[in-house]
């Protein structure tokens, strides 16, 4: 019998099942992030990642997403707690009491790097309680990436010891988490909260529900290294923003359910996955990779696809997946006037986007896109 | 290594007697534009464009003008304006399916204002939009892109899928004597670059393989008018192998293979691919001072040659130079005295060993950076002669 086996520690929870747990990716305008129950209607994340936004986009398992209403922020500890517009379903993760920790003791980090789905990496703690701009953290040799903040770090009994915060870009394995101390009481001051959004002030904590210059309880400077007002005020949007959002809204697209980082956007509508991204300076580009081409029948599907009825929008194949594409020059997002001419060019093309894949599917052979939300195709199985 | 130098022939490539760009007529369509007069910012954008054509009342007449092998046809329809240009037409004996697989896969894309579209059995380039959202800018970007593509790719089209060339303008060929001379160029500059190759395996270097890339490259396009499928193939391989963010080993199959094919390329279709094409837009980029210093300058670049003369490896130095000659003369539109200055320097290396040119072009480097780079003697003149934003050559 080794020496190991008397150790009188919990039996270790599986993290073979990630998906059922309550870990969610954050969209916003400026980016993604990741963020975990802490109970079936709220979800904590970082600060920077919801960041300058009141509203933002949480997606589920199934690639819908459901509005987040932004209740509490503490830009100094870099934590939020979002508001969802529903409950759901995903498994409440425990939080640890966070006394027992030592180097070397495993850390499981869930999260969504880079974008990808929900992902597992692991390390050790390399110190518990690591003293950095005046704050301390937990740090980790674990893999963290764009995309892993506001994901929950876990012990071998599956309970959060940290939320992930960011990594040092000048070392290799050099990441941090927000001890579970502060996440606790941040949790805790949050249930007490009175007020639908506030911020809690860098010095004292205390919550603040307005923007003013000093604090109301300790008389600190509040904009001596922000513009505190800003955190109580809709962000000004770039034109192109507001022209792309304005044009969703028009065609009974959520922009902020679409938004999907900075100058990006991305949704469903019906079976018909669409992007929306600028490539360069002057192009803002709508596309729908719709199907995948088949093995038959490719000359009448590519006529088809090249047929002058399509103008203004345009079909082309990247591999075997063809999409319909819309090409906006920027130059157009600062004609006004035409805006709801352009409205109009925007929502045909969604409009034929959602009829087109069925077409394609059911009248020349294409197989759906991995993106095609299959459930809403119709006419047949689609597999 | 048996070669010991590099002959730098005079191009047979006609020089483009293209008017410089009369920026002043860009800044009146744009102020046009944003009155909300339409029209005439379509109209002065055509001729910051088109300085050579005389541009109609496009609410009269359409207008038609040339690229190369293209045909550029624009028209007003009700309050649009409408550009296409003809690419191919399918025909039974044709390869149509591999045709439009190409066309759908590389000429349809994201990121462009123009598409390809097909009408009954012929493929065109077309673009249409309102005249109120012409922003001077995105009617020059069309204009010059799909006037572009449409000459790059229609030759390459029809040899490639056999489909008919459509709407195309005839490009004169050359005169028995011209052609013996370009097919003596082309033989000599792929025997030529053969052999460095070997040399640029042996020496394992990505420095001498950027230059040798660039040099084999830039002579062609410099000394030869090519057009059509060889054009296309050439220039479709000099992608892959001066790539300087791909993998050497790629880049260098890439060349070694684009030199098989290029001594490969039969005699008739090489003929049928050199002609001197007629360009309304100058298809060159138009040559600056500041590209001038930044290539022949002091600077790291020449720094880092100088250094390779230092230490003696003449060959890689002067590889180096004559490359950079070459791309600017290639690649760029100068004034006829910077052209002359360019050429010069060829002239002076032409047929000299390796330590001899090196010295010289170098020499001849740093004095054309001093007479026409952004800080030399001619730029100092253009400033102390008006007070404009940017120094532009006044050719």
């Amino acid at each position: 019998m080794t020496p190991e086996l008397d150790l009188p520690i919990a039996a270790p929870q599986s993290l073979d099942d990630i998906e059922r747990l309550g870990v969610y990716q954050v969209y916003t305008g400026t980016g993604t992030g990741s963020g975990f129950l802490i109970d079936a209607n709220h979800l904590l994340t970082n600060c920077h990642v919801v960041q300058p936004y009141r509203e933002v986009a949480i997606e589920m398992r199934d690639r819908s997403r459901i509005i987040g209403r932004v209740c509490r922020i503490h830009p100094h500890r870099d934590l939020a707690i979002v508001e969802l517009a529903r409950a759901v379903d995903g498994e409440v993760l425990a939080l640890s009491d966070g006394e027992q920790l030592k180097p070397k003791q495993g850390v499981h980090i869930l999260g969504f790097p880079v974008g990808l789905p929900l992902s597992l990496t692991e390390g050790v703690i390399s110190h518990a309680r690591q003293l950095l701009d005046e704050q301390y953290f937990l740090q980790t040799d674990a893999a963290i990436n764009p995309g892993n903040s506001g994901g929950p770090m876990l012990d071998d009994q599956r309970r959060i010891i940290a939320v992930t915060t960011c990594k040092l870009n000048a070392a290799d394995s050099v990441g941090f988490g927000i001890p579970i101390g502060d996440v606790r009481r941040f949790i805790d001051e949050f249930r007490a909260q009175k007020v639908p959004f506030g911020v809690q002030c860098p010095a004292c904590e205390e919550l603040i529900d307005r923007a003013v210059r000093y604090c109301p309880s300790c008389g600190s400077d509040l904009e001596a290294n922000h513009e505190f007002g800003e955190y109580f005020e809709t962000p000004e949007a770039h034109p192109l923003v507001s022209f792309v959002e304005n044009a969703l809204a028009s065609a009974d697209i959520d922009p902020v359910l679409a938004r999907h980082g900075s100058h990006n956007w991305s949704f469903h509508v019906g079976s018909a996955p669409i992007k929306i991204w600028c490539c360069c300076s002057e192009h803002l580009n709508f596309s729908s990779p719709m199907a995948q081409a088949g093995n038959r029948g490719l000359n009448e599907l590519f006529k088809f696809l090249l047929s002058a009825e399509h103008a203004p929008f345009a079909f082309d194949l990247v591999g075997s997946t063809v999409r319909l594409n819309l090409v906006v020059h920027i130059s157009d997002v600062f004609a006004p006037s035409e805006y709801e001419y352009l409205a109009e060019r925007v929502r045909a093309f969604i409009k034929k986007a959602d009829a087109t894949d069925n077409l394609l599917i059911t009248q020349y052979g294409c197989q759906p896109a991995p993106e095609t939300q299959t459930e809403y195709l119709k006419g047949g199985d689609h597999g | 290594m048996s070669i010991a130098s590099l002959q730098c022939p005079q191009p047979i490539r006609h020089r483009l007697a293209v008017a410089p760009r009369d920026y002043a007529r860009r800044d009146r369509a744009i102020e046009s534009y944003e009155a909300g007069e339409y029209l005439t910012a379509v109209h002065e954008t055509l001729g910051y464009l088109l300085p050579d054509i005389e541009i109609p009342d496009l609410a009269q007449a359409p207008l038609c003008f040339v690229q190369g092998s293209a045909r550029v046809r624009v028209h007003i329809d009700d309050d649009s304006l409408v550009l296409s240009t003809a690419l191919m037409a399918l025909t039974p004996a044709a390869q149509s399916t591999a045709a439009l697989r190409y066309v759908l896969t590389r000429l349809s894309a994201t990121g462009q204002l123009f598409q390809p579209r097909l009408h009954d059995d012929t493929v065109s380039l077309e673009f249409r939009d309102r005249l109120s959202l012409l922003h001077p800018s995105k009617l020059a970007e069309v204009l010059q892109r799909m006037a572009m593509e449409s000459d790059s790719n229609d030759g390459w089209l029809a040899h490639r899928f056999g489909v008919e060339a459509s709407d195309r303008e005839p490009v004169a060929p050359l005169d028995e004597a011209e052609f013996a001379r370009a097919l003596e160029i082309w033989n000599t500059h792929w025997t030529t670059v053969n052999e460095l190759m070997q040399e640029s395996r042996r020496r394992r270097s990505v420095r001498f393989l950027d230059a040798l890339g660039s040099y084999a490259a830039n002579q062609v396009r410099y000394t030869l008018p090519l057009f059509g499928s060889v054009r296309a193939a050439l220039n479709e391989s000099a992608d892959a192998y001066t790539d300087k963010d791909e993998n050497p080993n790629k880049r260098d199959s890439a060349l070694a293979k684009c030199i098989k094919e290029m001594r490969q390329v039969p005699v008739e279709e090489l003929r049928a691919c050199l002609g001197n094409a007629r360009f309304a837009i100058n298809p060159l980029h138009e040559g600056t001072p500041s590209l001038l210093t930044s290539m022949l300058g002091a600077g790291h670049r020449m720094q880092t040659t100088g250094e390779l003369r230092a230490v003696g490896r003449s060959l890689e130095a002067a590889l180096e130079l004559i490359a950079d000659y070459l791309y600017l003369l290639a690649d760029h539109s100068w004034p006829s005295e910077v052209e002359a200055a360019l050429r010069g320097g060829l002239d002076l290396v032409s047929g000299k060993p390796w330590r001899e040119a090196a010295d010289a072009l170098w020499n001849h480097a740093n004095q054309t950076a001093r007479v026409y780079g952004s800080h030399g003697e001619r730029a100092r003149d253009d400033e102390d002669d008006g007070d404009e934003d940017e120094i532009r050559y006044d050719a």
